[in-house]
C-alpha cells in the first residue's frame, strides 16, 4: 500500500514537472550562465551526474530489497 | 567470478569512455564574429576562437563568398582566442552569406561559416587564393566543435547509449515473453518483468539527460519532436504493461496476458523510436528520411568513443538486469517457502 502511494505521488510529480517547465519562460541568469559558459561543458557535467545519480538510486532500491529479503530469511525459523 | 569477463569488460569500456570522452579536446574553431553584416568598403571586426592558438606563428584571414576569396590585411592578434581582422569588401558578391576563414600555423584552416550577410548582390569578384601553403601541426584526437553543440557533443556518449541500453533490455524482455508463450514458464515471466523494470530506469535516464541537453541546445526542456514524443509514448506503453500485470491476480493468466501485451509493446516501441522519427523532420540528427548512422555527423574521433560507449552501457544495463532478476528469483523462492 505504502509503495502504491509513493508510486502514485511520483507519477503525479512527473506529470507536473513538464507543465511547470512549459510555463517557465526564462531560467535564472546564474543557471543559464553556468550551463552555457566555457563552451557548455557544465551541461555535460550535469548529464553525467544525472546518470550517476540515477544508477545510485537504483542501487539503493536494490539494496533495500535485498535487505528485506535477508530480514525475512532471518526471522523465519 | 565465473563468467564474469563481460562485467570486467563493461567496467573497462565505461572507464575508457569517461576518460577519453571527457578528456579529448574540441578541435579549434571560430565561434563568434563581432559584426554580422558587411557592405562594400573597409570593415574591421573581432573574431573569437575556441581552443585556437592565434599567438603561435602567423595568422592569415580571408573572406569567402561562393568560393571566391578576399584576403584580409595583416591580422592583429589580441590573444590566443581573439584577433582583429581588417578587410576591404569588394563590390559584387554573388551570394548573400559570406564565411570568414583563419589559417594559423598550429590549427590549420578554420572557418566560421556564413558569418556575414551582405545586401545588394553582383556578378562576382576577382578573387585571389589567400590560403598560405605549407603544413600545419594539428595533432592528437579532437572532437569536432559544432555550432550550438560545442562541448555538449560529449553527451553523445552518455545520453544516446541510454536508449541503446533500453532497447537491448526490451529485446531481452520480449524474448522472455516469447518463452512464456511457448512454455507458460513463470520464471520467464519474472525475467520479462525484471527486464522491463530495468529498461525503464534507462529510459528515465535517457529522458532526463535528453531534456537537459535540449534546454541548452534547442532552447526548451521539451520540444514536440517526433523522437521525444515517441519515447514518452513508449515509456507510457511500458508503464501500462506494469499496470496490466497489477490488475490480474492469477499468476498463470497474468504471465500469458502480459507476454502477449509485451510483444505488441515491443513492436510499438520499434515504430515509435525507429520508424516514425524517420518519416518526419526531427531535431535529432539522422532523422527525416535517413538512417541514423550514415548521415549522423559522426567523424572517426567520435566513433572511437561512441561505439565503446554503446557496448559499455548495454553491458551495464544487462548487468543491472541480471541483478534485478536474481533478486526477484530469491524473492519468489522466499515467498514459495513462506506459502508452504
Amino acid at each position: 500500500m505504502k509503495r502504491t502511494i509513493a508510486n502514485a505521488a511520483l507519477l503525479v510529480l512527473a506529470a507536473a514537472l513538464p507543465a511547470r517547465t512549459f510555463a517557465e519562460t526564462s531560467a535564472p541568469n546564474w543557471l543559464v550562465d553556468t550551463m552555457y559558459g566555457s563552451g557548455k561543458i557544465n551541461t555535460v557535467v550535469v548529464v553525467v551526474s544525472v546518470v550517476l545519480i540515477g544508477l545510485g538510486a537504483w542501487m539503493f532500491t536494490l539494496d533495500r530489497r535485498l535487505g528485506r529479503l535477508e530480514r525475512d530469511q532471518k526471522s523465519r525459523p | 567470478m565465473k563468467g564474469g569477463w563481460w562485467k570486467i569488460g563493461t567496467v573497462l569500456l565505461l572507464l575508457y569512455v569517461v576518460i577519453v570522452g571527457l578528456r579529448t579536446p574540441l578541435a579549434p574553431a571560430l565561434v563568434h564574429a563581432s559584426v554580422d553584416r558587411i557592405a562594400p568598403g573597409p570593415v574591421s571586426f573581432d573574431i573569437k576562437g575556441y581552443n585556437t592558438h592565434f599567438t603561435e606563428g602567423s595568422v592569415t584571414a580571408w573572406l569567402e563568398n561562393d568560393g571566391q576569396q578576399v584576403c584580409s590585411a595583416p591580422v592583429e592578434v589580441l590573444a590566443d582566442d581573439r584577433a582583429r581582422v581588417t578587410v576591404t569588401v569588394p563590390q559584387g558578391f554573388r551570394k548573400p552569406l559570406t564565411s570568414v576563414w583563419v589559417f594559423t600555423a598550429k590549427d590549420g584552416p578554420i572557418a566560421l561559416h556564413d558569418a556575414f550577410f551582405t545586401e545588394g548582390l553582383g556578378d562576382g569578384i576577382t578573387g585571389t587564393p589567400c590560403r598560405p601553403g605549407g603544413k600545419y601541426l594539428r595533432s592528437g584526437l579532437a572532437f569536432p566543435d559544432r555550432a550550438i553543440l560545442n562541448e555538449t557533443i560529449r553527451n553523445l556518449f552518455f545520453h544516446v547509449p541510454m536508449w541503446f541500453a533500453m532497447m537491448a533490455l526490451m529485446t531481452i524482455a520480449v524474448w522472455q515473453s516469447v518463452r512464456v508463450l511457448r512454455s507458460g514458464s513463470l520464471e520467464a515471466d519474472r525475467s520479462a518483468l525484471s527486464a522491463v523494470h530495468t529498461s525503464l530506469l534507462f529510459a528515465a535516464l535517457g529522458l532526463t539527460t535528453g531534456s537537459l541537453w535540449a534546454r541548452v541546445t534547442w532552447g526548451g526542456w521539451w520540444t514536440s519532436d517526433p523522437k521525444l514524443n515517441g519515447s514518452a509514448v513508449t515509456v507510457l506503453i511500458y508503464a501500462a504493461y506494469l499496470v496490466l500485470r497489477g490488475s490480474i491476480p492469477d499468476a498463470h493468466k497474468r504471465a500469458r496476458l502480459a507476454a502477449v501485451y509485451n510483444v505488441f509493446a515491443y513492436a510499438l516501441m520499434l515504430v515509435f523510436l525507429m520508424v516514425l522519427p524517420r518519416l518526419t523532420d526531427s531535431l535529432h540528427p539522422g532523422n527525416g528520411g535517413n538512417p541514423a548512422f550514415s548521415t549522423y555527423d559522426l567523424d572517426s574521433s567520435l566513433r572511437a568513443v561512441f561505439y565503446p560507449a554503446v557496448l559499455g552501457w548495454i553491458g551495464l544495463a544487462c548487468w543491472a538486469y541480471t541483478l534485478t532478476d536474481r533478486t526477484e528469483r530469491l524473492n519468489a523462492l522466499a515467498h514459495e517457502a513462506h506459502d508452504r
